[in-house]
C-alpha cells in the first residue's frame, strides 16, 4: 500500500470493502491484494467485517412477487460458455503474458485489448487504457528488458503498482508487489529489469489529488 | 452477544452455506427459496441505506441473487462465510453499474475469479479471519462499533464519519484503528 503518510490505510481498505473507493483504486487495491499476502490478509479482514454487518442487518420487505421474478430470472438464463472475445484475439502475441495476470486485472487487461488496444510509447514499451469507470486513468505497461518508460508528464499524483517483473527508477528497485507513489513534481522513468517483462498498472487523477476536496473516496451512488 | 445467540447464528450461517452447496450441486430451488428469503430483504436494507431508490434496489437485488445461483459453484466455504461472499458480489455490482463495459463480457465475472492460489503455502486463512471477526467483532464497545460499520458497510471516508457523528477526526481514526487491530491481534493469537 501506499508509502505516502497522508493515508490512513484503514480508511482505504474500509472504503475498498464496501465498494465507495475510487474504481481505478479498487482495481489496484484487488491486484496488490493478489500480490501481496499481508494486503490480501487486510481486505480479507475489511470484507469479513463487511459481511458481518449485512448478516446482522434488519431486513426490508421486498415487493409481493420478487421471489417468483428471482425464480423466472434462473428460468431464463442460458448455460454458462466461455466464449472466446475479440479481446482474446487482439491480445495477439501478449496473450500468454496477459493470461498470467491476477484477477480482477487479467479481465480488465483483456477487455482493454478490445477496446482502447495496445499503444507503443517507444520500441520497447507500451501502454493499455484501462476502462474502471472512474474519472481518474487506469493504464498497464509492457515494460520489455532494459528499457526505458518515456518522461511523460502528468499533474496531481500517480501510483504505480508492479504487477510483474520489476523496474528500477530513482527511489530505487521495485518487484511484484511494490507500490510507487510520484508527485507532479517527480520525473519518473522507470527501466524495466533485463531478465524478463515488466508489467506495471498506473492510476492517475489528473489535476485532482488523490487526498484533498473530491478525496479518495467518492460515493458511487446519490450526491 | 449470548453463547447461545452465538450458536444460533453458527448453526444458521452453516445451514445458509449447505442451501449454496446444494445450489452449486443439485441446482436446488428450495435451497436457494431459502438463500433468498434471509439475503434478499438484508440486501435492499443495505442498497437503501447507500442511497439507491427503491426500485433500482430491487432491481439490483435480483441481479446479486441471480449471480448467487449461477456462481453457487464457486463458493468455497473454506474462504468465506456465506454473508461475506454475497456482500461481496453486491459490493461488485454497485461498483460496476459504472463502468462502460461491453455487453458481452460479465463484469461480474471478473471481480469473482476465486484468488490466486500458485504458492499455496502462503495463502492467507481466509476462514480464520471470518472466524475471529465474527466473534471479537460483537465484543467491541458501542462507540467502536457504530464508527466500524460507518467505515467498513456505508463506506464513509474518515472526515464524512467525523461530520457525522461529530467527533473529532482523530478521535474517528484512532477508535477505527483500535478497532481494525484488535481484530488483527486476535488473529495473530490463532497463528
Amino acid at each position: 500500500m501506499p508509502q505516502s503518510d497522508n493515508f490512513d490505510h484503514n480508511e482505504i481498505y474500509s472504503a475498498y470493502a464496501a465498494g465507495t473507493l475510487d474504481p481505478a483504486f479498487s482495481l489496484m487495491v484487488a491486484t496488490q491484494a493478489a500480490l501481496r499476502p499481508s494486503v490480501e490478509r487486510a481486505v480479507a479482514r475489511a470484507e469479513s467485517i463487511a459481511g458481518a454487518f449485512l448478516e446482522n442487518e434488519t431486513p426490508t420487505e421486498l415487493s409481493d412477487g420478487a421471489l417468483d421474478r428471482a425464480m423466472a430470472l434462473i428460468d431464463s438464463i442460458e448455460p454458462e460458455r466461455r466464449d472466446v472475445t475479440e479481446g482474446v484475439m487482439q491480445a495477439g502475441y501478449a496473450l500468454s503474458e496477459i493470461l498470467d495476470l491476477p484477477e480482477p486485472l487479467r479481465s480488465s487487461a483483456l477487455e482493454a485489448c478490445g477496446q482502447s488496444g495496445w499503444r507503443a510509447l517507444s520500441s520497447g514499451v507500451k501502454r493499455l487504457n484501462l476502462d474502471t469507470g472512474s474519472e481518474s486513468t487506469a493504464e498497464l505497461y509492457r515494460i520489455e528488458p532494459g528499457q526505458m518508460v518515456p518522461r511523460h508528464s502528468h499533474s496531481g499524483e500517480e501510483y504505480t503498482l508492479v504487477v510483474t517483473g520489476g523496474f528500477s527508477d530513482e527511489t530505487g528497485h521495485h518487484v511484484a508487489g511494490d507500490l510507487c507513489v510520484k508527485d507532479a513534481a517527480d520525473t519518473h522513468q522507470p527501466v524495466g529489469d533485463d531478465d524478463g517483462v515488466c508489467y506495471a498498472l498506473a492510476i492517475r487523477n489528473g489535476g485532482l489529488k488523490f487526498t484533498g476536496a473530491l478525496g479518495l473516496i467518492q460515493r458511487l451512488i446519490g450526491q | 452477544m449470548s453463547l447461545k445467540n452465538q450458536l444460533d447464528s453458527i448453526d444458521e450461517r452453516s445451514h445458509l452455506a449447505d442451501c449454496i452447496q446444494r445450489v452449486a450441486d443439485e441446482r436446488c430451488k428450495q435451497a436457494f427459496a431459502e438463500l433468498f428469503e434471509h439475503f434478499a430483504p438484508r440486501l435492499k436494507t443495505f442498497l437503501i441505506r447507500q442511497g439507491t431508490d427503491e426500485a433500482a434496489a430491487e432491481e439490483i437485488v435480483q441481479d446479486v441473487m441471480l449471480n448467487v445461483w449461477r456462481k453457487a459453484d464457486q463458493y468455497d466455504p473454506q474462504q468465506a462465510s456465506v454473508s461475506t461472499w454475497i456482500f461481496r458480489i453486491a459490493r461488485n455490482r454497485r461498483i460496476d453499474r459504472h463502468r462502460r463495459a461491453r455487453p458481452e463480457l460479465d463484469p461480474s465475472d471478473q471481480m469473482l475469479q476465486p484468488q490466486q492460489t500458485e504458492q499455496p503455502d502462503i495463502t492467507v486463512n481466509r476462514q480464520q479471519i471470518e472466524i475471529v471477526v465474527r466473534r471479537e467483532i460483537n465484543t467491541l464497545p458501542d462507540d467502536q462499533m457504530d464508527l466500524l460499520k460507518a467505515a467498513f458497510y456505508d463506506g464513509l471516508s474518515h472526515a464524512a464519519i467525523s461530520e457525522l457523528f461529530d467527533l473529532p477526526l482523530g478521535t474517528v481514526k484512532s477508535r477505527i484503528r483500535l478497532a481494525f487491530q484488535k481484530l488483527r491481534r486476535q488473529l495473530s493469537e490463532q497463528n
